[in-house]
């Protein structure tokens, strides 16, 4: 007994430490913004809240109006399957500022490193080869057939963006993909790949549609031309691995008062991934666990059949 | 052979009244598992886009299944450090976990909002290796089967034993193959279970900017791990003690004791790592603010202390109840780590609240009702639990020979 305690416990503590070792030795690589890549630039400082987005973007996707609590017009109060896309005011003290939220279409996913089949995927980067997907835009897009409504997206998700048909009986996930069905191939440059509805419509260029690294250039160049008018940052350029909306806010205003999470530079996924990949060593400890396993048990089942004569199981 | 340690079908009528009761319960959760392919899973629950697994995933997932951990546990014990001294154990630890996993499983079908594309999962060109639920879901799948190839020897056993000459027939032939192959379905009753329980941590690594500091870390899937296997030890006791109430189930309070210890070890390795690490990492912070996250914090670290220090208490080793009050609290101890690093302690969000609703929590019972009523009724016709003394009940033992002809 006592060698069997202390070996049990001496197995835990390797297991332990193995796996705090090889956390260091195997993280996986940082995801870098593809060159491609396609996004939007909100500039808070901008905004009038007018809500000409909100309504076309449910034009754009076909969604349904929200008139509940006896409104008159399409009035949601936040993110739902129904609204893909919605402007907030954030007040704190005697200050307010317009927010524009929608999916961050993130450099490197937490939704996309959990999806069980690859059902929310980067485009042209999925497990299943879909019609018309090109890799390289970066924009995150849902496959309804591979889904099986698992929700770990909603849970992994840092700014809460994925929704889900909580009152259907076959329910999908919900959530903006950048309206890429509104691309249009004879169009030059991003416009080719999608063509995002809320940017289209907005009067005042609060929100604008492009390449990210374009959407950063001038994010900054807004920055420099005129530094009173922001609080000097760009949101999304690192936060959380870094996101293709980038987005920028007035003088004085944190990023946090506007709803944004304050996140670390490394991404949810990659710090997953890392620790999650690294005691299977590539796939060895299981098979080596296994190959153990069954050595040990059968070498101690041969010993008890010799000492009992036919004792089984 | 000798008639010394064999597990024996319990007999005895099936449809008792504790059995009327389970099945009652679980007639209930039935009514709101069919409302919900119906209406959808809004209607039933209070899940929301902030909570969207409510308590569905973190209690019939993650705490079934650590409950379940037993045979994992057990089977570690017996098998691999072979000891052979645990062996009245296996049969029911191998039973709890086949029943308690099968049910994990089957919750998550009601869970998924899209079920009918689960087939899927068999498909192995769509699986993203990243995701630890994929990995969950596809390591569980394969370990409920392997867990009820491991009830079928006693299956055999009592086939074999049995009057009709077709059945014995059938347990003789294939009992003695499933025997010779044993080996290596054992050794997949090591590796599944260690790949996915610790999965079933690392599946909230991912959650770290919705989860609190003082539950997340790099250490989620080693934690859950021990954790899982503290569950299964303090589960088997549990088991073994009512079973020896409900049916003078063979007790060897020695041998309680010093499986007591073995996992009186892990309760101590789980503090010590979970504290270590909130030292290395500067989170010893977090304990100076009374919110109620502290409070479950402390309470988890009572539930794994107390149970920790009991088991090495000679007084306590030697005491029928207070080794089971212990096992108990061991049992607890892992369920609310659980549930507070997938509930309590997540975030979902600002403007997000959640409580379970009356559907969710009849769900959750009905499912563990369920659970006792597979377990009583395979008890009473297979040989699974170990008798004390079979003369002192003969009125039984002719039940027994009654059943095991059925």
């Amino acid at each position: 007994m006592q060698i069997s305690r202390r070996s049990l416990l001496k197995g835990a503590a390797a297991a332990g430490a193995a796996v705090a070792l090889t956390g260091k030795a195997e993280a996986r690589e940082k995801m870098e913004p593809r060159p491609d890549a396609v996004g939007m630039l909100y500039d808070s400082t901008k905004c009038v809240g007018c809500r000409a987005c909100v309504t076309k973007c449910k034009e754009a996707n076909g969604l349904p109006y929200d008139r509940g609590n006896g409104a008159i017009y399409d009035a949601p109060a936040d993110l739902s399957s129904t609204t893909k896309n919605i402007i907030k005011v954030a007040s704190s003290g005697e200050k307010s500022a317009f927010m524009k939220q929608q999916c961050m279409h993130c450099v490197d996913p937490s939704c996309v490193s959990v999806c069980m089949m690859g059902a929310l995927h980067k485009e042209g980067e999925g497990t299943r080869k879909i019609d018309g997907e090109k890799k390289g835009t970066g924009i995150v897009l849902y496959d309804k057939n591979t889904c099986v409504g698992c929700r770990y997206c909603q849970i992994a998700c840092a700014y809460v963006v994925p929704k889900f048909e909580w009152n259907a009986a076959f329910p999908l996930i919900v959530k903006c993909e950048l309206c890429r069905h509104r691309g249009d191939p004879k169009q030059e440059g991003p416009l080719a790949v999608a063509n995002p509805a809320c940017c289209e419509v907005c009067p005042r260029e609060a929100v604008i549609y492009g390449k990210r690294e374009d959407l950063l250039a001038e994010a900054k160049r807004r920055i420099a031309a005129d530094p009173q008018r922001y609080n000097g940052q760009v949101y999304g350029e690192r936060e959380g691995g870094g996101t293709q909306v980038l987005y920028l806010a007035g003088a004085g205003i944190k990023f946090e008062e506007l709803g944004l999470p304050k996140l670390p530079e490394e991404s949810s996924a990659h710090f997953s991934e890392s620790v999650s990949h690294a005691p299977y060593l590539h796939g060895i400890t299981p098979i080596a666990l296994f190959a153990t396993a069954a050595f040990v048990i059968r070498r101690n089942k041969k010993k008890e059949e010799a000492e009992h004569h036919g004792e089984g199981t | 052979m000798s008639g010394h340690d064999h597990p024996k079908a319990i007999g005895g009528a099936i449809m008792d009244p504790l059995m009327k009761l389970l099945l009652a319960i679980f007639g209930i959760s039935l009514v709101v598992m069919l409302y919900r392919f119906f209406a959808g899973i809004g209607p039933v629950s209070n899940m929301t886009d902030g909570y969207a697994w409510g308590i569905w995933e973190p209690i019939n997932v993650v705490v079934f299944t650590g409950i379940g951990a037993g045979a994992y546990s057990v089977g570690l014990l017996c098998y691999l450090l072979n000891n052979g001294r645990y062996h009245p154990f296996v049969r029911p630890a191998v039973l709890l976990g086949a029943i308690a996993y099968s049910l994990g499983g089957s919750s998550i079908i009601i869970a998924l909002g899209r079920y009918w594309n689960a087939y899927l999962l068999g498909a192995v060109p769509f699986w993203n290796l990243n995701s630890v639920l994929l990995e969950v879901a596809v390591c569980v799948i394969s370990y409920v089967c392997v867990l009820w190839v491991e009830v079928l020897p006693a299956v055999m056993d009592g086939a074999a034993r049995s009057g009709s000459p077709g059945f014995a027939a059938w347990g003789k032939k294939w009992g003695p193959r499933l025997a010779s192959a044993m080996p290596y379905i054992i050794a997949l009753a090591i590796v599944l279970p260690t790949m996915h329980q610790s999965s079933l941590g690392g599946l909230m690594l991912i959650a770290g900017p919705k989860l609190h500091p003082l539950w997340h870390t790099g250490l989620l899937p080693f934690l859950a791990l021990v954790s899982c296997l503290s569950m299964g030890y303090g589960a088997v006791v549990v088991l073994t003690t009512v079973l020896k109430y409900a049916w003078k189930a063979k007790h060897d309070q020695e041998l309680f004791a010093d499986m007591s210890k073995v996992n009186g070890g892990l309760l101590f390795l789980f503090a010590a790592a979970r504290v270590g690490e909130l030292a290395v990492h500067g989170k010893l912070k977090y304990l100076a603010v009374p919110d109620f996250h502290l409070f479950f914090f402390v309470l988890e670290m009572a539930l794994f202390l107390v149970p920790a220090f009991m088991f090495f208490s000679s007084k306590v080793q030697r005491d029928r109840g207070r080794l089971f009050g212990a096992a108990l609290m061991t049992v607890a101890a892992g369920a609310l780590w659980r549930v507070d690093t997938y509930l309590t302690a997540f975030n979902g969000g600002p403007g997000w609240n959640y409580w379970p609703s009356l559907g969710e929590v009849a769900v959750t019972v009905g499912m563990a009702a369920l659970g006792m009523a597979v377990f009583v009724l395979v008890s009473r016709l297979f040989p699974v639990v170990v008798v004390e003394d079979v003369h002192q009940t003969s009125v039984g033992a002719g039940r027994v020979r009654a059943a095991a002809s059925r």
